[in-house]
């Protein structure tokens, strides 16, 4: 069917003459054919218009430095697949049966992006609810997340002592989710928040939170909870009150250590159970968990909770041990981060902890001991929940542990650490009978590039602060902005830098977005440097002073491993970081990778090639090409057909020496211009703005003639290309041999050989911003393919200079502006106009760079004195 | 396009249709809504719409067939789908039962006011031509 189509452009074209005239009903009847058509174009090219910039935005994404999630993902490839399917719609009316094949071939792509992008709903494996913390071992890991498996394994294998309990696994959670479609909705509610609207995304985060704490959980799952407690509780021979802790699946990507973004829930008895189980599964939804799955390209489906539920061990003291160095790649001493009573405060970041370093190598012995006034700790409320507790006078500034406590801590540590083969991040506690407790292990992050010894050039200024733990290493700067309240979060400015009095998870939020994190309060080893370390924000924590020492929106430089904190911005410390792509190998840009290999990559690149058909369509961008073209060929076949030529299809009348027709799509001509029955229109008979631009702009300036190596004259470059086909890439059909203009009145196309290439520009400028448009392409030349692949490329950069993205394959060029308003597009297609004319044989001078400097600077010069609205 | 386009819009969050239709009406449309399908059917046989913009999932009878019932009813009358559910099938079924477009929240007013035009002005030119052809 297609070679139909083909063939009737080829016909000979005879509609220019002896036609007797038509009536004034059959002229209003084919106008208004004229106008379906041309809305039917007109939809058309609106849609290629969206569809090449939702294509730019999906390239972009896949370079990965932009943060964006799976529900963005799908939501762009549905929106590329609906407009390419509009484009077929549209040339199918244009031409009825004459693409059918096209919907196949889009059905076939379409298959294949599919799987990709929709979520595979997990299917209920029929696994238990609840398993019992005694029979988990690292091979449960699906079941019940790397954290909980780990515990189990380390407790039943390796024989520590860890908290009696039970395990809430993964499959429970897909039951959760499953029931009354919570997962759907909670999908619906993501897509529909804009990420970079931050009040949005909090508002997001509590009513997707709320609406989980208020959605009840399947009976049967409350059943298996309550009966694994009152099991234990028969075991314990009491009713114990537990620790409700998150141990999420799919966070355990390379790098990723999520640590604290999600809830635990401490001390909770068996009328809170079920509540607290629900808060954890909810915390995956809190404001930092989401931005954090943004910023690592984690998939939300993916990430499925399994939670804890383990008797609370009654703590003298508690907290976090490093197997070795977090920060310095060198130091392989235990780091042990110490409080009294629960070690919830050093996890928090909420309070000053004793650190103990020990060396590991035998005998093991204290090497390092900072011992912190401490003036509060964390002990189990008698009814739930947990409080501060009175500390004794004594405890303050007494060790929380001793000497041969802190070596059974980094005996125990190291042992994990052999045990699993890779340095390990553990919490622990010690009960008052002097037992290890293990609470808690995972795999060590490392920060990348550890920072070796620091030197730091001489002639710094005096610096506002100098103290403080390097939390996370590096050199940041930017304008302050202290976070004291969750309020001052929605303010806070990109690239800030983020001040705080207690160093709390939930402010890993911001991470995202600031570029160093200075604290008065809270240890490396709380989750909050956990995440800026593997964020590579600079972090300094324990600069007591802080928040009074600095002012919001003043710029301050924060050396953190120089330990220091300077005003302004102190060039000798910055050195230039590579951006990183962040998105990059995370399996939310593995997903659109694979998507984007049926969507991005145009292979139809040349129309006049026997290939050029519905069946060679490899991808979406295929189609979107072939479609506009032929819509253009169709709209030219009909506009050129006999029985409406009179209507239609016009002769230039103008003094270049050069002939031009015009076909009106629409509305194009004046009332006058279209009354006319001598076959021909004047300009001003034209109303189509871009064709009065880049009428203006072809003819703004004279041209000079070809550059002084062509010998021949003007008029013999002028005729050559039309009376010689053989000179040019390509050709076959009448459309691409003559000079036409198709015009409506916001819209423009020009086909055209001028000298010896060809040009095509199209333009649509209208009063709607995003739908404007200017497309033109150039290629061929008569002087060898080096010199006219040297043009092209020096077109494309020239219009690069005014806006256009331009991209050159061979000698072919491609560029295209979007988005600009009326009068500035009609500047650029003035722009466009004027290299119509004056870039005519300057193929023949691209081999002397100073020539074509000189090129540039005249086109320069004739451009400035068109009015640039800019 | 003189006389002011008619706009049904039918979607279970009645805040959106509010807030959206009062906007509407402001850039000279003539607004009615309705929470649901069955609704929003009803409300056709009353108020000749233009242009229907239809969530895609509601409770009672879903988008897809309020879309076919509306084409088999009122095969003129041009649906838009809008909807916060991405999913590339649903999108592609409601084109191919004849919705004009699909667009996914949230969408900028801007988009969705030219969308609703474009629908307009495509309904008035497929009824001019049924017009001119019943003439000739």
């Amino acid at each position: 069917m297609w070679k139909n189509v083909l063939g009737a452009l080829r016909r000979p074209f005879k509609g220019m003459f002896g036609r007797q005239e038509l009536t004034r009903e059959e002229r209003a009847e084919i106008r208004k054919a004229f106008s379906a058509r041309y809305n039917h174009f007109r939809l058309l090219i609106q849609a290629n218009t969206r569809a090449h910039d939702a294509m730019g935005e999906l390239e972009e994404a896949l370079r990965g430095y932009q943060p964006y999630s799976m529900q963005y993902v799908r939501a762009l490839c549905t929106r590329i697949s609906t407009l390419i399917f509009q484009m077929i719609r549209h040339l199918d009316s244009l031409h009825p049966e004459a693409y059918t094949r096209l919907f196949e071939v889009f059905q076939d792509i379409q298959e294949r992006i599919h799987p990709h992008i929709e979520p595979a709903p997990p299917a209920d494996t029929g696994q238990p609810s609840v398993l019992d913390l005694r029979e988990v071992g690292r091979e449960d890991v699906d079941a019940c997340g790397p954290k909980v498996a780990m515990l189990g394994e380390a407790g039943n294998r390796l024989g520590l002592r860890i908290p009696e309990g039970f395990v809430v696994t993964t499959a429970a959670y897909g039951r959760v989710m499953r029931a009354g479609d919570l997962g759907d909705e909670i999908n619906r509610l993501v897509q529909m928040t804009d990420p970079e609207d931050r009040e949005a995304v909090y508002q997001l985060s509590s009513r997707i939170m709320q609406l989980i704490m208020s959605t009840p959980l399947p009976d049967e799952l409350v059943r298996d909870i309550l009966a694994a407690y009152d099991a234990l509780a028969a075991r314990l021979g009491r009713e114990p009150k537990l620790a409700v802790r998150s141990s999420a699946l799919g966070e355990d990507v390379e790098g990723a250590t999520f640590a604290g973004q999600y809830r635990s829930v401490l001390n909770v008895g068996r009328t809170g159970l079920i509540d607290a189980y629900r808060e954890v599964l909810a915390s995956k939804y809190s404001v930092q968990a989401m931005a954090y799955r943004m910023n690592r390209g984690l998939r939300d489906e993916d990430v499925a909770m399994s939670v804890g539920c383990m008797a609370m061990v009654p703590a003298l003291s508690g907290g976090v041990a490093y197997s070795r160095s977090p920060v310095n790649i060198r130091d392989d001493r235990v780091s042990i981060h110490s409080v009294w009573g629960l070690p919830r405060a050093v996890v928090d970041g909420t309070a000053a902890t004793d650190i103990f370093v020990v060396d590991r190598h035998e005998p093991m012995h204290m090497s390092e001991r900072v011992v912190a006034e401490k003036n509060e700790k964390y002990v189990c409320h008698a009814l739930e929940g947990v409080c501060r507790g009175d500390m004794l006078d004594e405890e303050r500034t007494a060790p929380s542990l001793t000497d041969e406590q802190a070596v059974k801590v980094a005996r125990r540590t190291v042992s994990i650490e052999e045990y699993f083969g890779a340095p390990q991040d553990i919490e622990w506690a010690v009960t008052p009978d002097g037992r290890f407790h293990l609470l808690q292990c995972r795999p060590l992050m490392l920060v990348k590039n550890a920072a070796g010894p620091v030197h730091r050039p001489a002639g710094l200024p005096e610096p506002l602060l100098a103290m403080g733990r390097t939390a996370s290493p590096g050199v940041g700067v930017g304008p302050v902005h202290v976070v004291l309240k969750s309020a001052d979060a929605l303010t806070f400015p990109d690239g800030g830098v983020l001040v705080l009095r207690q160093a709390r998870p939930s402010r890993a939020a911001l991470l995202d977005r600031c570029s160093a994190v200075v604290s008065e309060q809270g240890g490396i080893a709380g989750h909050l440097a956990n995440v800026a370390r593997e964020f590579g924000v600079p972090a300094l924590f324990g600069v007591e002073g802080a928040v009074k020492a600095v002012q919001n929106g003043r710029i301050v430089t924060v050396d953190a491993d120089g330990r220091a904190v300077y005003a302004g911005a102190v060039e000798p410390l910055l050195s230039e970081k590579p951006r990183e792509r962040i998105m990059r190998g995370s399996p939310v840009q593995g997903a659109l990778r694979k998507a984007a290999r049926h969507i991005v990559r145009l292979n139809l690149t040349d129309p006049d090639s026997p290939k050029f058909r519905p069946s060679q369509c490899r991808t979406l961008h295929d189609i979107m090409r072939f479609c506009h073209e032929m819509a253009v060929r169709e709209m030219f076949e009909y506009g050129t057909h006999d029985d409406v030529v009179q209507a239609a299809s016009r002769q230039l009348i103008c003094d270049v020496p050069k002939q031009f027709w015009v076909l009106n799509l629409d509305d194009g001509f004046t009332d006058e211009g279209a009354a006319r029955t001598d076959r021909c229109i004047r300009l001003e008979e034209i109303d189509s703005f871009p064709l009065q631009m880049l009428w203006k702009g072809m003819h703004a300036v004279t041209w000079q003639g070809p550059p002084p190596v062509h010998t021949g004259g003007l008029m013999s470059v002028m005729f050559e290309a039309t009376m010689n086909p053989n000179l040019t890439v390509g050709g076959g059909t009448k459309y691409t041999q003559k000079n036409y203009f198709m015009v409506s009145r916001n819209y423009c196309s020009l086909q055209s050989r001028f000298g010896f290439h060809f040009c095509g520009v199209e333009s649509l400028v209208g009063d709607r911003i995003s739908e404007n448009y200017c497309s033109f392409q150039f290629k061929g030349g008569a002087a060898n393919l080096e010199r006219r692949i040297r043009r092209a490329r020096f077109v494309g950069e020239f219009l690069e200079g005014f806006d256009f993205r331009a991209r050159v394959r061979e000698d072919n060029l491609f560029a295209r502006v979007e988005g600009l308003d009326r009068k500035t597009m009609g500047h650029r297609l003035k722009v466009v106009g004027y290299l119509i004319t004056h870039t005519r044989q300057l193929d023949m001078i691209m081999t002397s760079s100073a020539e074509v400097e000189k090129q540039r600077q005249q086109f320069l010069e004739d451009i400035a004195k068109f009015d640039d609205p800019a | 396009m003189s006389d002011s386009i008619r706009l049904l819009l039918v979607d279970d969050e009645t805040d959106f249709t509010a807030t959206l239709g009062r906007r509407l009406v402001r850039r000279g449309l003539t607004v009615e809504t309705a929470d649901c399908g069955e609704a929003g059917l009803s409300k056709l046989e009353t108020f000749p719409a233009d242009v229907v913009l239809l969530d895609v999932r509601m409770p009672g009878m879903d988008g897809l067939s309020v879309l076919h019932r509306i084409k088999e009813l009122y095969p003129l009358t041009e649906v838009v789908m809008l909807t916060g559910h991405a999913s590339m099938e649903v999108a592609i079924r409601g084109m191919e039962l004849g919705a004009f477009d699909y667009l996914m929240k949230p969408v900028a007013f801007e988009e969705l006011f030219y969308k609703v035009e474009d629908a307009a002005a495509r309904k008035r030119l497929q009824e001019g031509r049924i017009e001119g052809r019943r003439r000739g």
